[in-house]
C-alpha cells in the first residue's frame, strides 16, 4: 500500500487480511479505527476506566498476534468482538472476589461481584450495576445486544451459543432486572 | 424492564479512555505486530530451561525489596506467583508464556500502559533476554525493573513502578524496543494469574502444586530452559503463534476462562525415576473417568483435547477389564500383575497392575440413602445437560431397590427441595418430581449443597450408603465459591459418613478442577457425561460401583528392586501421588474402589543392563549398595514389590496386601498378554500421545490402533470400538 489515504477507505475485512499478511499500515488503521470500540466494550463489562484501558491494551496486543488467523469466516467486527469479549471475561473472572453469600442477599453482589473499582459518578450507574450483577451469561447477552447493539445472531456467535439461547438469556435478564430495580427503588 | 430501558445502555455515556492509554495500547499492539511479522513461526522452538528458583535470583530480589518498599509488594507477588505460573505454563505447552500482574501501583495515571505492570513468570528468561538486548536507556524504565527482577544490575532498578513513571511518549523506537521485549508477557491469557495482594487467587492456584508428585520441579526445569542464549525476539512469536484465535478453537489449556471456559488442573507428567535414588513409588487409586469423556468430546468436535485435560489413569480406567475377582467381600480386591515388553521402547518393559474390586451381589448391597443435587441454573437448559441428567437419573431409579430412598434438591437462583426423601417403592412420585425439574436462574451451589446434606443427614442410616450425587455443568456462581470452604464442608460431611459424587455435563463452562477437588474430598467419583449413553454407563451400569464402595482410601506402593530395574516411570496418576510415608498413615485420604470396579496402573521400567537410559548414572555417587536388604537371596527374580493398603468401608484402620512382581509374571511378547492388558496398554499409549509425552519413541496413533484393534474382546457396549474411532479421529486432526 503506497497511499496512506487508501488504507482508510478499505473495509475492515480487507484491512484484516492485509494485516494478516504483514501489512503494518493496514494493521495500524484497523487499530485506530477500533480502539474506541474495544475500550468501550471493556468498560461496559467492568465499569472502571483503569481496568477497561488494561483490557483494551491486551485486546490490541492479542489482535496483533492473531490477526493472521482471521479467515473472514465472520465479519471482522464479530471476530474482534469475540476476541475482546473473551479477554474481558478472562479479566473479570480473574478478578472476581468470590464471597460467601446466600442467594437471598443478591443485593450485596452488586457491590462485590465482578468489579471492585467502579466509576461511581457515571450516569446510569444503577442500571450498569444491575446489569453487571446478572449471572454471567445473561449479563453478556444484555451487554452485547443492548449496549453494543449487536444482533442476536452476532451475539450468539460471540457467546458460542444459539440465537435462541441468547433470546432466552435476555428474557431471563429482563425479568431479573425488573425485580432488582424495583427493589432498589 | 423493557427493551427501551435496556436500549439506554447503548446511549449511556462511557467515560472516554485517556489518550495516553490509547496511544500506549496502539504502540504495544504495533510492536507486537512487528514481532510476529519479523519472527518466522518456524523458529518457535522449545524454551530452554531455566530454574525458577535459583537462589541467587531470590536473594537479589529480596535485596531490591529491602531497598524499596514500594517495589517489595510487587516483587513479593512475583515471587509467589512465579512458580505457579511456571508450572502451569510448562504443562500448557501451547502457551508457555504467562503473565503475572503485579499489584497495581497506586497511580493509575500516566504511563500506566507501558507494559511495566505486566510481568511474566518467565521473568528470568526475560531477564536474560533483556540483558542481551536492552543495552541502553530504556533500561531505566519501570518496566525493566519489574519485568526483569534482575538481580545483579543495580542500575536497572531505578525508577520504581510507583515512582512517577516516565510520562508517556518515549520516542517511538523506545516504545517498540521496550514493548517488543515485554510483549512476551503482555499476551496470551492476560490477567489470568493476576496477583493482587488482597485476593486469594494465588493461593488457590497454587494448591495443585502441593500435590505434584516427585521431583516435578526438576522435570519442569529440565523441560524449560537455561535461557542464556535465548533471544527475546525468538521467544516472542511463541506466545503469538500459540494464541488461540477467536472463532477457531485451538486445543489449549484454559485455567481461567478463554474460549471454552473448561478448567483443568495442570499436572506435569511423571518423570523417569532412578531406582537407585528413589526406589519407592506411592500413589492413591483413581477410578474417575471424567477425562476420557472430555477427550472424546473434544475429538468428536474435531480438535485435540487440551493436554492438561488428558489424565492417563482416567483414560485407562474408563474401560472395564475382566481381571480375576476376589472370592469374598472380606478380601475387598485382588491385584493381577503382568510384565510385558514396552511397545514404544524396545529395551523397556511395562508393568501392568490390574486391581479388581469385589463385586457385591445385589442382595448384599447396603440400602442406599441418596440425595440428587441437581443444578437447574439457566445454563443447564441445553439438551446435553439437564435433560441428560433427568434421563440418567430416571434409569438409575429403575435400578435401585424398593428400600432405597431418593431425595431431589435443586439449586438455581435459590435452592429448593424438589422431593423429600422418598422410597423407591413410590417410584411414580420420584419420576414425577424428576419430570418437573426445569432449568432457570443462576447457580447457587453452596446453599444447595447445604440443603442436600441436611436431607441426607435427616435420613442418615449408618448401615446404608449415604451419598449425594451432584449433577452440574460447572460453576458455582453464587454462594460459597471459595473452593476451600466448599471442600472443607464436604470433608466434614465425609467424616460424618456422607459421601459426594459428581456428575458433570455440558462443555464450555465445566469446572473440572473444582469438580475433581470436591469429589475427591467427598470420597466420590467425578464423572463427566456427554451423551445419554455415557449417563447410562455412569448412573446405571456403574451405579453399584459408584455408589457402593467396597474399600476406601486405597493406596498403592511399589518398591523397585535396584538390582533388576534401573529406572521406572508411572504412567498417569500425577494428581494422585502420595508421599512414601503417607502409605502407612491412615489419616491420609486416598481414592475408593467400588463394587466390581477395576483399577489399572502401568509402570514403564528400564531393566538393569539396558543400553538406553533416560537418566545418566551419577559419576561421583557410590554405586548402589544393597544395604542389608530384607530379601537378598530371592530378590534376584523380583523386579519389585507391590503393596496395597485399603480400609473396609466402615473401618478406620487399613489392612495391607502385598505381592512380589517376579519374573514368573513376565510375558516374552506383548501379544502373549491377555487382551485386557494389551488394550489398557493401547489406551495408555494413546493418552501419552495426546499429552505430548516425550517418552514415546516413534509410537504413533497407528500403533495404538494396531495394538487395541485385536484386543477389543467382547466389547458388549461398543466402548472399545468407540475408542478405536477416537484414535482415528485424533490421527486426522490437523496439527
Amino acid at each position: 500500500m503506497s497511499e496512506p489515504a487508501e488504507a482508510h477507505n478499505r473495509t475492515d475485512e480487507d484491512l484484516a487480511q492485509r494485516a494478516g499478511a504483514g501489512d503494518r499500515r493496514a494493521f495500524a488503521t484497523l487499530l485506530d479505527r477500533h480502539y474506541d470500540r474495544i475500550y468501550r466494550l471493556a468498560w461496559r463489562w467492568c465499569g472502571a476506566r483503569d481496568r477497561a484501558e488494561d483490557i483494551a491494551q491486551e485486546v490490541c496486543v492479542k489482535l496483533a498476534q492473531s490477526i493472521a488467523t482471521f479467515r473472514g469466516d465472520a465479519t471482522f467486527r464479530t471476530w474482534l468482538y469475540r476476541l475482546a469479549y473473551t479477554t474481558a471475561i478472562d479479566h473479570i473472572r480473574a478478578n472476581q472476589r468470590l464471597v460467601t453469600l446466600q442467594p437471598s442477599d443478591m443485593l450485596s453482589l452488586v457491590d462485590g461481584a465482578g468489579c471492585v473499582m467502579q466509576d461511581d459518578t457515571i450516569e446510569g450507574q444503577e442500571l450498569w450495576r444491575a446489569v453487571r450483577a446478572l449471572p454471567p451469561q445473561q449479563r453478556d447477552a444484555v451487554l452485547l445486544v443492548y449496549a453494543e447493539d449487536l444482533s442476536h445472531a452476532e451475539a450468539a456467535t460471540i457467546l458460542g451459543c444459539t440465537e435462541k439461547t441468547v433470546s432466552w438469556h435476555l428474557h431471563e435478564a429482563r425479568k431479573r432486572l425488573k425485580t432488582f430495580l424495583e427493589q432498589v427503588a | 424492564m423493557t427493551n427501551k430501558d435496556l436500549d439506554s445502555l447503548n446511549t449511556l455515556p462511557v467515560p472516554p479512555p485517556r489518550d495516553t492509554a490509547k496511544s500506549a495500547a496502539l504502540s504495544a499492539a504495533l510492536a507486537a505486530f512487528e514481532n510476529v511479522q519479523s519472527a518466522p513461526q518456524a523458529s518457535v522452538g522449545n524454551v530452554r530451561p531455566i530454574s525458577q528458583s535459583q537462589p541467587g535470583t531470590r536473594r537479589s530480589i529480596m535485596t531490591l525489596a529491602r531497598q524499596h518498599y514500594a517495589l517489595a509488594a510487587s516483587l513479593a507477588a512475583l515471587v509467589v506467583a512465579a512458580p505457579v505460573a511456571f508450572q502451569i505454563s510448562q504443562s500448557e505447552r501451547n502457551a508457555p508464556l504467562e503473565i503475572v500482574r503485579a499489584p497495581e501501583p497506586a497511580d493509575h495515571g500516566l504511563a500506566k500502559k507501558e507494559v511495566p505492570k505486566l510481568q511474566s513468570e518467565a521473568d528470568e528468561k526475560r531477564k536474560i533476554a533483556s540483558e542481551m538486548i536492552a543495552t541502553d536507556s530504556e533500561r531505566q524504565s519501570a518496566a525493566e525493573v519489574v519485568i526483569a527482577g534482575q538481580p545483579a544490575s543495580a542500575p536497572s532498578i531505578e525508577p520504581l513502578p510507583t515512582a512517577p513513571s516516565p510520562p508517556i511518549g518515549p520516542s517511538r523506537d523506545q516504545v517498540v524496543d521496550l514493548v517488543g521485549r515485554s510483549q512476551i508477557g503482555v499476551t496470551d491469557r492476560p490477567g489470568k494469574l493476576e496477583q493482587r495482594p488482597s485476593d486469594g487467587l494465588g493461593a488457590v492456584q497454587q494448591r495443585p502444586i502441593g500435590v505434584l508428585p516427585y521431583d516435578q520441579e526438576s522435570n519442569r526445569i529440565a523441560q524449560s530452559s537455561e535461557g542464556g542464549s535465548e533471544d527475546a525476539r525468538a521467544l516472542a512469536p511463541r506466545a503469538a503463534t500459540n494464541l488461540a484465535a477467536p472463532g477457531e478453537s485451538r486445543p489449549n489449556l484454559h485455567l481461567e476462562g478463554g474460549e471454552d471456559r473448561d478448567r483443568f488442573t495442570a499436572a506435569d507428567q511423571n518423570p523417569i525415576k532412578q531406582t537407585a535414588a528413589d526406589p519407592v513409588s506411592t500413589f492413591s487409586v483413581d477410578v474417575d473417568t471424567a477425562s476420557y469423556a472430555f477427550v472424546r468430546r473434544a475429538l468428536n468436535a474435531g480438535r485435540l483435547p487440551p493436554q492438561a485435560a488428558v489424565r492417563t489413569e482416567e483414560m485407562i480406567n474408563y474401560f472395564r477389564y475382566d481381571y480375576p475377582a476376589p472370592e469374598s467381600a472380606t478380601e475387598p480386591f485382588k491385584p493381577t500383575v503382568t510384565v510385558v515388553p514396552s511397545p514404544w521402547n524396545a529395551t523397556n518393559k511395562l508393568v501392568h497392575i490390574g486391581i479388581k474390586g469385589y463385586d457385591l451381589k445385589s442382595t448384599e448391597r447396603p440400602r442406599a440413602n441418596l440425595v440428587f443435587l441437581i443444578d437447574t441454573s439457566g445454563s443447564m437448559a441445553p439438551q446435553d445437560r439437564l435433560p441428560l441428567v433427568k434421563n440418567g437419573l430416571r434409569m438409575l431409579v429403575d435400578e435401585l431397590k424398593p428400600d432405597d430412598t431418593v431425595a431431589l434438591v435443586t439449586y438455581a437462583s435459590g435452592s429448593g427441595i424438589a422431593l423429600e426423601p422418598t422410597k423407591i417403592s413410590e417410584k411414580s412420585k420420584i419420576l414425577a418430581a424428576l419430570e418437573r425439574l426445569g432449568a432457570g436462574g443462576s447457580t447457587a451451589g453452596a446453599s444447595g449443597i447445604e440443603d442436600a446434606y441436611r436431607l441426607a443427614e435427616a435420613n442418615f442410616d449408618k448401615s446404608a450408603v449415604n451419598r449425594i450425587i451432584l449433577a452440574t455443568d460447572g460453576d458455582f456462581n453464587v454462594g460459597i465459591t471459595e473452593d476451600g470452604d466448599l471442600k472443607s464442608l464436604i470433608e466434614r460431611k465425609r467424616a460424618a459418613g456422607i459421601f459426594l459424587s459428581i456428575l458433570g455435563v455440558g462443555a464450555g463452562n465445566y469446572n473440572d478442577r473444582l469438580m475433581q477437588t470436591l469429589a475427591q474430598s467427598g470420597n466420590g467419583v467425578a464423572a463427566y457425561a456427554d451423551t445419554l449413553n455415557e449417563a447410562r454407563k455412569i448412573l446405571v451400569e456403574e451405579a453399584s460401583s459408584t455408589l457402593f464402595p467396597i474399600a476406601k482410601d486405597v493406596k498403592i506402593q511399589v518398591e523397585w528392586n535396584p538390582a533388576r530395574v534401573s529406572e521406572y516411570r508411572l504412567l498417569g496418576y500425577e494428581t494422585r501421588a502420595l508421599k512414601r510415608e503417607d502409605f502407612n498413615n491412615d489419616k491420609v485420604d486416598a481414592g475408593d474402589i467400588g463394587s466390581g470396579h477395576t483399577v489399572t496402573a502401568i509402570y514403564e521400567i528400564t531393566p538393569v543392563g539396558a543400553e538406553k537410559k533416560g537418566v545418566d548414572d551419577l559419576r561421583y555417587a557410590a554405586p548402589a549398595k544393597p544395604a542389608a536388604p530384607v530379601v537378598a537371596a530371592s530378590a534376584s527374580n523380583e523386579l519389585g514389590f507391590l503393596k496395597i493398603r485399603a480400609k473396609l468401608p466402615n473401618a478406620e484402620i487399613s489392612t495391607p496386601l502385598s505381592l512380589a512382581i517376579t519374573d514368573a509374571l513376565s510375558k516374552p511378547a506383548l501379544s502373549d498378554a491377555a487382551p485386557d492388558v494389551r488394550f489398557a496398554t493401547a489406551v495408555a499409549g494413546f493418552a501419552e500421545l495426546l499429552r505430548g509425552s516425550p517418552h514415546l519413541s516413534g509410537f504413533t496413533y497407528d500403533d495404538v490402533l494396531a495394538l487395541a484393534g485385536p484386543a477389543r474382546g467382547d466389547d458388549p457396549f461398543g466402548e472399545r470400538s468407540e475408542f478405536l474411532n477416537l484414535v482415528r479421529l485424533a490421527k486426522s486432526v490437523p496439527r
